[in-house]
């Protein structure tokens, strides 16, 4: 029996697991608030450890797209349990009924003008990690002219619980030296340092580009948070910070800083928890029915998670976890069946 | 009138004479020691202010206003105010009268205390005077008027919120005991008076009692026991009344003479604190007004149960809850005797150890040459220090700037080569030396500049230059008045926008240094202004407060949401504060886009 899968959110996660569902012979049903499938990913340039491109990625994911309905501009109004069924009205009109959710709505990104001490929106010099790979993309960032000095400062909005958001967003470290290398090769002239707290390099081959971007490319690690920026009388930044490790102050006037903002949860986590009955942690990403065990289901029979929604991950991972969501999913059916 | 006793004693009076005598000598020993207690140059300031003609008229306005009419709680709540008046003056003017009949009747009995109390029933009417009559019905009257406050207070037990108060006190068993002997009292006086109105003459109240008793009692000989019951609840109350918060009564005439001297806090529970400890009516105004009983939790750090705490000596609880205060100062404005909430924690924070060794070497190598010779002596209007909050919130400083420059005004940076900062976070974590440090640096470049304005952008480092710097000959300026100033002058001109302002008054602007005004008449002229649900000096702080030592993110973060359902109640576009302090803890949190005062006054002007 052919049953319906409605998956909310079209980037990796939701691509992918649409695809395995399909295989599974189940119809899904993939919707996207944005005009294109690819959520984040399909605003970046190259991927951590080996610079693969993400137009590749993305291409590959969505090239077998046979069976799968998909709607993009789209977004959910609401959602209605009836006994074994979800009714869910998109915002285009179209009413669904579906035999199970899955919910890959990803993550927010950090919104970088809170933490107004690094002056984002204020000073004309300050970017994100999103608008260095938007440049990365289009070549034009009226912010970026040639800099001779750049600073990138890591745990924008991670580990920090006055602005909120108390997790590791584990992959800004990776992506950070991936970024420094890549305005290294941009602009071999450039100072380059990195404000960090702790690195966290912890998958295959990102500690290779870690000492890459030391060896090859010349990049300076400072431990140490910056503490403040101001802008000076020719609108350079300067930038204060301590090396924890030398345990001096630093104060180093640079013409480009790059926030590495975060991962916080989906802004809509809060409303649709509120539609589903999914349980939210403390922290505002959704709490699997178990984090080893089951870490794709959720509490409420029937609706499914994959991908950062359930908190930070890496592209493998959320590939990885759509995957075991589309074979829970289809387990579910199974069981349902008996 | 004559006597009835030739002895003019009776036993029944002794627990009331026991308590009255118990009571008196217990507050002359409290006055003793709070005269001891405070500093000499104190004790010489409240000697003096007792001569000063203009001082002690104000003393007996308060004694009257605040002790007898409770003005206070009138203008909180009606009810409140009739309430605690009521039984105030009303027992007061039974005391007054009671001694008046004393004297002109039976003037030789006059030094005896009891005479005036139980006057009834020492005496007989022989026949009926006019004066008489009118002093028995004065007498009655103001035995109503006790009655139905007492009647309220009942209710009040019950259902405080009929007089405005969500939360009350919970009350100490001594406490409880003094509250029933209290309401006991004067319905017992009403059945004693009733018992003896037919030989000793009562009133359209009394009397109408004693038909009542002399109709169901057959003997009405017996009514020495209602005198009995009456004396014992007096004395009973009189006994407790020492370790109850009935105290106040006593203490508040103590209290005001003393404040109104001018005298601060100095000691945590000595001294003037003492005399405040005792005249807390732990009435729990302050249990609303908290910030922090946004959880239930945290209506145990209130101020009513802080002062609690210190006179049971409970040293270990006390500091808790000192450390956790925000020192928004919400309870003090509210409190019916003014109590020095802040001051008297402080003094408790200052007396712990403190082992951190500040190195403020660094003072001397800072760039102080750069800034003077920036600064060209007299030359300067302005001079401009933007704090250290400011290096996390950029935008305030450069907001002051715009303003300052299209204004045409000639200005510098105090703080451009780096902050030494103000000194306030570390008086209110009670390390005066080390903040003195500070501040003797501070007035240095200040004086060095030789600029006759400072401007401060901070409502934090405002309070401090305002209060504890002696900046004699500078005027020091909050960006708020000096920016309205500037409008109302013409020296900038500002659109008006269709807009709706909401504005936050900051704890240590509006509470701490009384500026309400300036501000609203500014943002009226860029915009709207709606009202918050609660303001001026009783808007509710952001939560961010550098006052508490010790309160938690999560707890922060409870009260900063209650603050912002408080300024949202009207549905304004933008929060508005002048502190940047402020502004970073509600960005965190809210859903309205929360700006600063400069900034909004930057974005308005026409350039």
């Amino acid at each position: 029996m052919k049953r319906n899968v409605l998956i909310i959110g079209g980037g990796p996660a939701g691509i992918e697991a649409a695809r395995r569902i399909r295989d599974y012979g189940h119809t899904p049903i993939l919707i996207e608030k944005e005009a294109r499938l690819g959520g984040h990913l399909a605003k970046w340039h190259k991927l951590f450890p080996d610079g693969e491109s993400t137009e590749e990625v993305l291409t590959a994911l969505t090239s077998d797209m046979e069976g799968i309905k998909w709607f993009t501009d789209t977004a959910i109004v609401s959602i209605n349990r009836l006994k074994h069924l979800y009714v869910a009205i998109f915002s285009n009109g179209i009413t669904v009924q579906a035999d199970a959710i899955l919910f890959a709505t990803g993550f927010s990104l950090f919104p970088a003008e809170k933490k107004e001490e690094y002056g984002y929106g204020i000073y004309n010099n300050v970017v994100t990690n999103a608008d260095l790979e938007h440049f990365f993309n289009t070549g034009n960032d009226p912010r970026i002219k040639d800099p001779k000095v750049i600073g990138f400062v890591h745990c924008v909005g991670s580990r920090d619980e006055k602005a909120g958001n108390r997790q590791c967003s584990k992959v800004c470290c990776a992506t950070a030296v991936k970024q420094a290398c890549e305005m290294k090769e941009r602009y071999p002239d450039a100072s380059i340092y990195c404000f960090y707290m702790d690195l966290r390099m912890f998958g295959r081959k990102y500690e290779d580009l870690y000492l890459n971007a030391q060896r090859k490319y010349g990049i300076f690690f400072v431990r140490g948070r910056v503490s403040e920026v101001s802008e000076d009388i020719e609108g350079r930044l300067v930038v204060k910070a301590e090396d924890t490790l030398a345990g001096k102050p630093l104060r180093i006037t640079m013409d480009l800083l790059v926030l590495m903002a975060g991962m916080s949860p989906c802004i809509e986590n809060p409303e649709i928890a509120s539609m589903t009955g999914i349980h939210m942690g403390e922290d505002g990403f959704f709490m699997p029915r178990d984090l080893m065990l089951r870490p794709v289901e959720s509490h409420s029979k029937g609706i499914f998670l994959a991908g950062a929604v359930t908190g930070p991950k890496t592209i493998p991972e959320t590939l990885n976890e759509a995957r075991a969501a589309a074979m829970a999913i289809d387990n579910y059916f199974k069981q349902k069946a008996e | 009138m004559r006597e009835r006793f030739i002895s003019g004693f009776d036993h029944f009076v002794l627990p009331f004479m026991l308590g009255m005598i118990f009571v008196l000598v217990w507050c002359a020993v409290g006055l003793i020691k709070v005269m001891v207690q405070i500093e000499r140059k104190d004790r010489i300031k409240v000697y003096k202010s007792l001569i000063n003609p203009k001082i002690m008229g104000k003393n007996i306005r308060d004694w009257f206003c605040d002790c007898l009419f409770h003005v206070k709680l009138w203008k909180r709540n009606k009810v409140l105010g009739y309430m605690h008046s009521s039984i105030a003056f009303g027992w007061f003017m039974l005391i007054v009268i009671g001694h008046i009949e004393t004297f002109l009747y039976i003037p030789e009995r006059g030094g005896l205390f009891y005479y005036p109390i139980f006057f009834r029933y020492f005496m007989a009417v022989e026949s009926t005077t006019l004066r008489g009559s009118l002093l028995f019905f004065l007498m009655d009257f103001f035995l109503l008027v006790v009655l139905s406050g007492i009647i309220l207070a009942i209710i009040k037990r019950f259902r405080s919120k009929l007089m405005g108060m969500r939360r009350t006190t919970k009350l100490t068993l001594l406490d409880r005991i003094g509250l029933y002997s209290l309401w006991a009292i004067f319905p017992l006086r009403l059945i004693a008076e009733g018992f003896t109105a037919g030989v000793g003459g009562g009133s359209f109240l009394t009397v109408p009692v004693n038909w009542v008793f002399a109709s169901i009692l057959s003997k009405p000989e017996n009514f020495t026991i209602a005198w009995w019951a009456y004396s014992i609840a007096l004395g009973t109350f009189m006994f407790v009344l020492p370790f109850t918060r009935y105290m106040h009564i006593p203490a508040e005439i103590l209290l005001i003479p003393l404040k109104n001297a001018g005298i601060k806090v100095r000691r945590p529970r000595k001294g003037y604190a003492l005399a405040e400890l005792y005249s807390c009516p732990s009435c729990g105004v302050c249990l609303d007004a908290c910030p922090m009983s946004v959880d239930k939790a945290g209506l145990k750090n209130t101020t009513v149960y802080y002062v609690r705490q210190v006179k049971r000596r409970n040293e270990p609880r006390a500091l808790a809850i000192a450390d956790k205060c925000l020192m928004c100062g919400k309870c003090s404005v509210l409190c019916p005797i003014d109590i020095s909430a802040t001051d008297l924690r402080l003094a408790l924070r200052k007396r712990q150890p403190y082992n951190i060794g500040h190195d403020f070497s660094y003072l001397d190598k800072l760039p102080n040459g750069a800034l003077s010779s920036a600064v060209s002596v007299g030359g300067e209007k302005v001079l401009y220090y933007a704090g250290c909050m400011s290096s996390l919130t950029p935008m305030v400083s450069q907001s002051v700037q715009k303003v300052l420059t299209t204004a045409g005004i000639e200005f510098t940076l105090m703080d451009e080569n780096g902050t030494v900062c103000c000194g306030r976070p570390l008086l209110l974590s009670g390390r005066t030396e080390e903040a003195k440090a500070l501040m003797e640096k501070n007035k240095e470049i200040i004086r060095e500049s030789g600029a006759p304005i400072l401007l401060v952008s901070c409502a934090i480092c405002y309070r401090i230059f305002k209060e504890d710097y002696d900046l004699e000959g500078i005027q020091v300026i909050h960006y708020t008045e000096y920016f309205e100033q500037l409008a109302a002058e013409g020296a900038i001109k500002l659109n008006k926008q269709k807009l709706k302002y909401v504005y936050h008054d900051p704890c240590e602007l509006g509470r701490g240094c009384g500026i309400y005004d300036a501000p609203r008449k500014a943002l009226t002229r860029v915009g709207d202004l709606v009202p918050a649900g609660k303001e001026r000096k009783e808007s509710i702080c952001c939560g961010g407060s550098l006052g508490s030592l010790t309160l938690s993110h999560e707890e922060r973060g409870r009260i900063t949401d209650h603050s912002i359902r408080n300024l949202t109640a009207n549905s304004p576009d933008r929060i508005v504060t002048a502190c940047p302090l402020c502004m970073k803890t509600f960005s965190r949190q809210s859903e309205v886009k929360v700006v600063d005062f400069a900034q909004v006054i930057a974005e308005n002007i026409i350039e």
